[in-house]
């Protein structure tokens, strides 16, 4: 059975270096709610491949600078 | 909380209010007295169904006004200077429902879909054990109303614990 995986993201750092991007701000950038920005970041949500190119998109970095993962259990 | 949250949050507190209306007329002296009278319970179940969707509507639309009326108000205050396309805009943000939202809602709609499925099948049972067609219609009903308020709780829940 192949190892469990578990995305982790930079999220809130890169809003620090993006001079303190707040949630609602990126929330517009990738076209979604602040409350799916707050999922995203608190790791309570794994965004679709689309959204996660477009949070990228707004910070303007590749899409492994913002999400990394980690496995579990292997 | 977010505007789906509460949205939801609405929802269930009118279908219990609903619920518990049906119960109180249909388990009281009215439902007694009609005990084998299909047509009644049929008549009832429909007219609770009516009552139900207008007063979804209507509660809806209010929370709807009231929620842009405390918005607009709060955005006045933080910021004076701001034009009503500006609010409109920034209210228009607050309730758009994303790809989290439409995820939540399916997996909560299983869930919801599973317990009416359930329900069927106990009705069915009821029936082969001998049970009257006014027990079974209030099975469907009474587990397609719990169907749908498991699935506005899981709602909650998703939004609140997060969804993997």
């Amino acid at each position: 059975m192949p190892d469990k995986l578990e995305i982790t993201n930079n999220i809130r750092t890169l809003r620090f270096f993006a001079n303190e991007m707040t949630q609602q701000a990126l929330a517009e950038k990738a076209g979604v709610s602040r409350q799916t920005i707050i999922a995203v970041e608190a790791g309570k949500y794994s965004p679709s491949l689309e959204l996660a190119f477009r949070i990228a998109e707004a910070f303007g970095v590749p899409i492994t600078e913002v999400f990394s993962i980690i496995k579990k259990g292997g | 909380m977010s505007y789906q949250e509460k949205k939801t949050i609405i929802s269930l507190v009118t279908s219990f209010m609903l619920i518990a209306a049906y119960c109180l007329y249909a388990f009281g002296k009215a439902g007694m007295e009609h005990l084998n009278d299909l047509q009644f319970w049929a008549k009832t179940i429909l007219i609770f169904i009516g009552i139900g969707i207008v007063a979804l509507i209507i509660i809806q639309i209010v929370f709807h006004i009231l929620l842009a009326i405390s918005k607009a108000v709060q955005q006045k205050m933080r910021d004076e200077a701001i034009d009503d396309k500006e609010f409109e805009r920034a209210f228009e943000r607050e309730i758009v429902e994303d790809e989290m939202d439409k995820l939540i809602e399916l997996k909560a709609n299983k869930i919801g879909y599973s317990i009416m499925g359930l329900g069927f099948a106990a009705g069915l049972i009821a029936i082969a054990f001998g049970a009257s067609g006014v027990a079974l219609l209030n099975i469907l009903f009474l587990s397609t109303w719990l169907g749908s308020f498991i699935e506005g709780l899981m709602q909650v829940r998703y939004y609140r614990k997060g969804i993997r």
